[in-house]
């Protein structure tokens, strides 16, 4: 499992795709355990979407739809009433993928810290690089699984089609936002490590999201500043892309699919290794100063 | 053990600032939101009354809300943080009362939280141009019983999280949520029976929790016609009165219960 030569040995790849492997193995043994976890994760996206509807129902009442539709200033909507379910339905399940990729690797962190494991880990002959790898891919494994569950039920129970629109595109989109989002979970995890109260920053920062990529309502209703301060936001781009994907609906940039799709992309080369460079760049300062397992 | 959680908060200021921005953004998100579903602007000012009493019945709820919330999360999920600090086994061996230990977590953050409503409440009426606040010293009696059965869902959840420990935090998002929807918190109940009667007739109307939610807005904006919304308002406040003496006893006995179970047992410190 490791390079041949003389002198100190190092990991082959073979070795490197076995901390990954290990790392996601383990995580998913973990969270297997806890099935009610999983069960009321999948139902969170349904109850997040639930919220605006009702409030919908008690302002516009049976003209709900309609209102929507005007306000959002969206054409060629064929069933109104579906409309406006989809769209607050994708948004919720958008919303608890980008939420979950900041509690998994950010948190992971912090429980590491807890459980006064993450010396340790700093111990071990693998390089934290894969270990991060690991951490991120059963991230995506997971939020997947509850994107696709979450939109599954919640399109039975708000009695909507998802699959009417494009959802290859859309699916594209979610992946192709998964990259920045894991630059972004670095860059938070750099954070918790740092200032070490993770809980109340994760909760605030998804706040922030939830609000800047506009999971109940388009990113126009915002001040001008503020839409492009939303628009150069990632989670903002995957929302808009799916939304209009599945919807039919035209997207934040105005022009064809692949518009939003190359910036997303462009993002999700940048973004990516910033937040790897930051992540060590904060993790060398703290091995200088008061070291990593210190919370 | 106030103090002690006073001192934690204090080393966390990012954490305090944290929670005070929170609340404001989920305001502004619902807000956002009611302002996609708003009718077109009507010139006899109909349409911005109803939506000043929609603001109303929203942030008054929300005002329950995070203090059922923050209930559920400082009782029910601060003995799960003990668990994984290894630090309940500890709190259990000394003399202290088990009953003040678990009471003195939620002093902290109800100040805290009193200050975050009365912003919130301010605002919203500062975007809405001016919100309903009549009947001011009767809602506060209902908020004061309602947040001493809260206690006592509190003390349950903590027992819970003793038992499922990791789960327990799905377990209170779970019923943090489940609150939100059946108890109405964010809209009338009009909305929930207009999905459909059963879940008022069915659910809503067994939920303490709701007449809690009912009786402090309709009385925050005035009782206008059609409010309170699932019973007479005294009946109501029998309601409220009765769980926030009754639901504080029931909850203490229930983690009493679970306590003794799981030292026998002999995993309290487990996780």
């Amino acid at each position: 499992m490791v390079d041949r030569g003389i002198g100190l040995g190092r990991p082959g790849w073979r070795a490197n795709l076995d901390i990954v492997l290990t790392v996601v193995i383990s995580r998913l043994k973990i969270v297997s355990r806890y099935k009610g976890m999983l069960v009321t994760e999948a139902f969170l996206p349904i109850i997040f979407a639930a919220f605006p509807l009702m409030l919908g129902f008690s302002i516009g009442g049976p003209n709900a739809g309609a209102n929507f539709l005007r306000n959002t200033g969206a054409t060629g909507v064929a069933d109104v009433d579906a409309f406006y379910k989809l769209y607050m339905l994708l948004g919720a399940c958008t919303f608890t993928v980008v939420t979950l990729m900041m509690w998994l690797i950010g948190y992971w962190i912090r429980r590491e810290q807890e459980t006064g494991t993450l010396e340790s880990l700093y111990l071990a002959p693998a390089k934290r690089f894969y270990v991060l790898a690991g951490v991120s891919t059963y991230a995506f494994l997971r939020s997947l699984m509850i994107f696709v569950i979450a939109l599954s039920i919640g399109s039975v129970l708000f009695g909507v089609n998802p699959l009417a629109g494009n959802l290859g595109v859309a699916m594209l989109f979610y992946v192709a936002g998964f990259l920045p989002l894991w630059g972004i979970g670095f860059i938070f995890g750099a954070f918790i490590m740092k200032i070490k109260e993770a809980n109340s920053v994760i909760q605030l920062v998804q706040w922030v999201i939830a609000f800047l990529m506009g999971i109940y309502y388009p990113i126009t209703f915002f001040p001008g500043w503020m839409q492009y301060v939303a628009a150069s936001f990632p989670p903002t781009i995957m929302n808009d892309g799916v939304r209009s994907a599945v919807l039919g609906i035209g997207n934040l940039f105005g022009g064809e699919w692949w518009v939003p799709f190359a910036v997303l992309l462009t993002f999700s080369l940048i973004i990516p290794l910033l937040g790897y460079e930051i992540f060590l760049e904060t993790e060398r300062r703290l091995r200088r100063t008061e070291g990593v397992g210190q919370y | 053990m106030s103090k002690k959680t006073i001192v934690e908060f204090s080393r966390y200021p990012v954490a305090f600032v944290a929670l005070f921005a929170q609340i404001f953004l989920i305001i502004l998100m619902f807000l956002f939101a009611a302002i996609a579903f708003a009718p077109p602007p009507d010139p006899s000012g109909q349409g911005a009354n109803l939506g000043r009493q929609i603001a109303g019945v929203m942030i008054y709820g929300f005002v329950l809300n995070i203090f059922l919330s923050f209930t559920l999360w400082e009782i029910g999920f601060s003995i799960r943080e003990e668990q994984a600090r290894g630090t309940l086994e500890s709190l259990y061996l000394t003399p202290a009362s088990k009953f003040a230990s678990l009471l003195s977590r939620i002093f902290a953050i109800l100040i805290f939280t009193s200050v975050f409503c009365i912003f919130g409440v301010l605002m919203v009426s500062f975007l809405v141009g001016g919100l309903a606040f009549q009947n001011v010293g009767l809602a506060m009696v209902v908020l004061m019983f309602s947040i001493s059965g809260f206690l006592g869902i509190g003390f349950i959840f903590a027992g819970i999280s003793i038992r499922l420990k990791e789960s327990a935090q799905f377990l209170v998002s779970g019923f943090q949520f489940f609150f939100m929807i059946f108890s109405a918190q964010f809209f009338p109940f009009s909305s929930l029976r207009a999905v459909h009667p059963a879940i008022v007739d069915y659910v809503s109307r067994w939920l303490p929790v709701s007449y809690s939610v009912d009786a402090f807005r309709s009385l925050l904006i005035g009782m206008p016609e059609g409010y309170p919304e699932l019973a007479p308002l005294g009946v109501e406040i029998a309601v409220v009165v009765a769980f926030g003496i009754a639901s504080p006893i029931v909850g203490y006995l229930v983690y009493k219960w679970v306590e003794r179970r799981a030292r026998k047992d002999g995993n309290l410190g487990e996780f």
